[in-house]
């Protein structure tokens, strides 16, 4: 029997599950024979930010007894239990893998102050970074899934989760012959997942699968071509516009699979090459798709990550994402202006079949997923008043979409892009496993000396930065690679507070996708179904028109940033 | 059936096969039937999901290609049918000379500065022999356009 591909990944994501669930860490046992009398205190690492899961046990030095222990919990902090009796010597051993061990020797006076009943809360722990064998094995593991997506000789999904095994298996078959080998625990690589990522992504998912089959990107695109009446300087932006703001609320990469095959026929009906309206679009797309919280990946996971909201993305993202489309609309015209000229007069019989096209195939789903989508939007808006989360939005959307036009649930189950998820959580504990190791914070730290305390300078190197190494490296294991990053400048850097960090990173990740044909994967689609066509979109074309694109678009938004923060 | 078959992919570099077949068909006064062969082949190291549908957009910009040829064909006089399969172009072609038995079947040569050209000189001529297995349709190659360049 042959499985169908996305029956194998929900197959592994139900093991993935299920490990997860069963294999859950306990609290640590009660300890008896604790009075009420409690040590508290906080580690972090070198970039301020709380360790987790750090051992910390309180000892009697003369005779090495343990007298108590607990872990820190995700804020760093901890609480150890004193015994009813305690002599009047103590210290604290702090221990984690990829950090040095540090051991606290407790003053007489703290000691006696416990004795006396009093619990006592120490100063903050700062533990040392070690860097071990781990440390090199989950950078090679991570730089390799890189490359393997890069380059397109595995499957995005595939590479992601090939990495996440092969950490897990390094560490869990490792660790018994030499602990240096050790990245960290199933329990502690899932906990790198973030579900609101995942489900948010989900829930969309079902969302589009409605709207994509209702015939809208048609109808939509039959009347750019009917208003602009064959004159190019109209049809093209309305196009850009079209796939703009399809973008800004669906992915870009979907927006272009049903956006491609449909200018490629308007193109043909005026008896133009689909270049000329293709590369302005998924320009558009990838510019727009960065100015809501769900209009493309990275921003999602930016906003969970730096606690974004759909809102904040609207108020200090998208003025400078329409100024930056508005010049993009000009530099397409200035770009193709040759071919643009004039007024185009379509084929009679390609225009005929382009009129029957353009209809609203599912008028009922396309109301009711307009209905369900506003009420969507609102939730984005106001829901952050109730702090109701981006990925619930999205669920109770798709559900009530769903439970409205209760469509073949097989068919519901299959339009979603299991591979997608499956990536996302493989790529998070990819990720995860070199921010464990300290490879994260040791980046961190060098962009963190260079930048120093200024400001601008952040903005401008973080901006550039991800806006350049978008165009080689897939932009989402670089922008969930990156947040850590952000995170710890935001704290370091003075007045990035504001979270103007985050935007620079967005924007960065997002745009530089225009810079190369492999910077986003709607460019690669694109340019898949345009050479289905026979119009090929080579790399180095795409370079000469794409980084002129990116080094305005990013400007624009920069300076949109400048101004704001 | 008799007549031309002529596979085509769309874009500038279908031209000369086009104007091959056209030119053919005048001469022999036989029908043309333009294939066009879905492959989505490129989304596998995309999306999953979306095959069933993107295939189906797919076949509809193919419908258009198929249809700007007809037109092409209709307004030199010829008769022009358009058809679209799904699958891999190789087997696609052989698989309709086998099942529609066509006179002629004209292939683009390839060029060879176009990168990953579907058809390099070698697979042209051993792909010209499968055909000749299945149908006795007389093969012609015809140099392809130059690719599109800004």
């Amino acid at each position: 029997m042959k499985l169908k591909r996305p029956t194998i990944w929900i197959i592994l994501l139900s093991l993935l599950a299920s490990i997860l669930l069963l294999s859950g860490n306990g609290p640590a046992a009660a300890q008896e024979n604790t009075s009420d009398v409690y040590l508290y205190g906080k580690v972090e690492d070198g970039q301020f930010q709380p360790v987790r899961d750090v051992e910390v046990t309180l000892v009697d030095p003369s005779s090495q007894e343990i007298l108590s222990s607990s872990l820190t919990l995700s804020d760093g902090r901890y609480a150890l239990a004193l015994p009813n009796s305690f002599p009047r010597q103590l210290k604290i051993d702090f221990t984690r893998p990829h950090f040095a061990n540090q051991v606290l020797t407790i003053s007489p006076e703290i000691v006696g102050s416990l004795q006396s009943g009093s619990s006592i809360t120490l100063p903050k722990i700062l533990l040392e970074r070690e860097i071990t064998a781990a440390f090199w094995i989950a950078g090679f593991v991570f730089i390799a899934v890189l490359i393997l997506i890069a380059t397109g000789f595995l499957h995005n999904t595939l590479a992601a989760f090939s990495g996440a095994s092969a950490i897990l298996l390094v560490s869990y078959l490792g660790t018994p012959f030499s602990p240096n080998l050790h990245i960290f625990t199933f329990p502690q690589a899932t906990a790198y997942i973030d579900w609101n990522v995942v489900f948010l992504i989900m829930g969309m998912m079902m969302v589009i699968a409605v709207v994509e089959n209702t015939g809208i990107f048609h109808w939509l695109s039959y009347h750019a071509y009917r208003i602009s009446g064959g004159r190019m300087w109209v049809l093209l932006p309305v196009l850009m516009l079209i796939t703009g703001v399809s973008s800004a609320f669906l992915d870009n990469v979907t927006t272009m699979l049903l956006m491609t095959p449909i200018t490629v026929q308007i193109a043909l009906t005026l008896n133009i090459s689909p270049l000329i309206l293709l590369i302005p679009e998924v320009f558009a797309s990838n510019v727009i798709g960065v100015s809501t919280l769900i209009g493309t990946p990275t921003n999602i996971l930016i906003g969970s990550y730096g606690n974004i909201t759909f809102n904040d993305f609207l108020t200090n993202l998208t003025p400078g994402i329409l100024a930056a489309f508005l010049a993009l609309i000009a530099y397409s015209w200035f770009t193709y202006r040759g071919e643009l000229e004039g007024e185009k007069t379509g084929s009679p019989t390609l225009l005929k079949k382009l009129e029957e096209r353009g209809k609203i195939t599912n008028p009922v789903n396309l109301r009711k997923a307009g209905w369900i989508g506003a009420g969507m939007l609102l939730m984005f808006i106001f829901g952050e008043k109730i702090h109701l989360l981006p990925a619930v939005t999205a669920l109770i959307g798709a559900s009530a979409l769903l439970l409205w036009i209760r469509p073949d649930v097989e068919e519901m189950i299959g339009a979603v892009d299991w591979t997608t998820l499956v990536f996302f959580m493989s790529l998070f504990i990819v990720v995860g496993a070199i921010q464990e190791v300290g490879l994260i914070s040791m980046i961190a730290s060098l962009i963190g000396r260079l930048i120093g305390d200024n400001l601008i300078l952040a903005m401008i190197v973080v901006t550039w930065f991800s806006a350049f190494l978008s165009m080689i490296v897939a932009n989402i294991p670089f922008t969930a690679a990156m947040l850590p990053v952000i995170g710890y400048l935001t704290i370091i850097v003075p007045g990035a507070d504001s979270k103007v960090l985050y935007y620079c990173l967005s924007i960065g990740a997002a745009l530089g996708g225009n810079g190369s044909l492999i910077g986003a994967s709607a460019n690669m689609i694109t340019a898949g179904i345009a050479d289905r066509a026979g119009y090929k979109i080579t790399y180095k074309y795409f370079l000469k028109k794409g980084v002129p694109a990116l080094i305005i678009t990013v400007t624009i938004s920069l300076i949109w940033l400048f101004i704001r923060f | 059936m008799s007549g031309i078959l002529c596979a085509i992919r769309g874009g500038p570099a279908s031209q000369p096969t086009i104007l091959k077949s056209i030119q053919l068909a005048q001469h022999t006064n036989k029908t043309i039937y333009f294939l066009y062969v879905v492959n989505l082949d490129f989304l596998a190291h995309t999306s999953s999901s979306k095959t069933e549908h993107i295939s189906k957009e797919i076949e509809e910009m193919g419908e258009f290609i198929l249809l700007s040829a007809q037109d092409q064909a209709q307004k030199e006089g010829v008769q022009a049918e358009g058809i679209t399969r799904d699958g891999k172009v190789v087997d696609e072609v052989v698989a309709f000379c086998e099942e529609n038995q066509p006179d002629y079947v004209i292939l683009g040569r390839p060029q060879e500065d176009r990168e990953n050209n579907l058809l390099t000189l070698e697979r042209l001529q051993s792909f010209a022999d499968r055909i000749r297995e299945v149908c006795s349709a007389e093969v012609l190659f015809t140099p392809e356009g130059s690719p599109e360049e800004d």
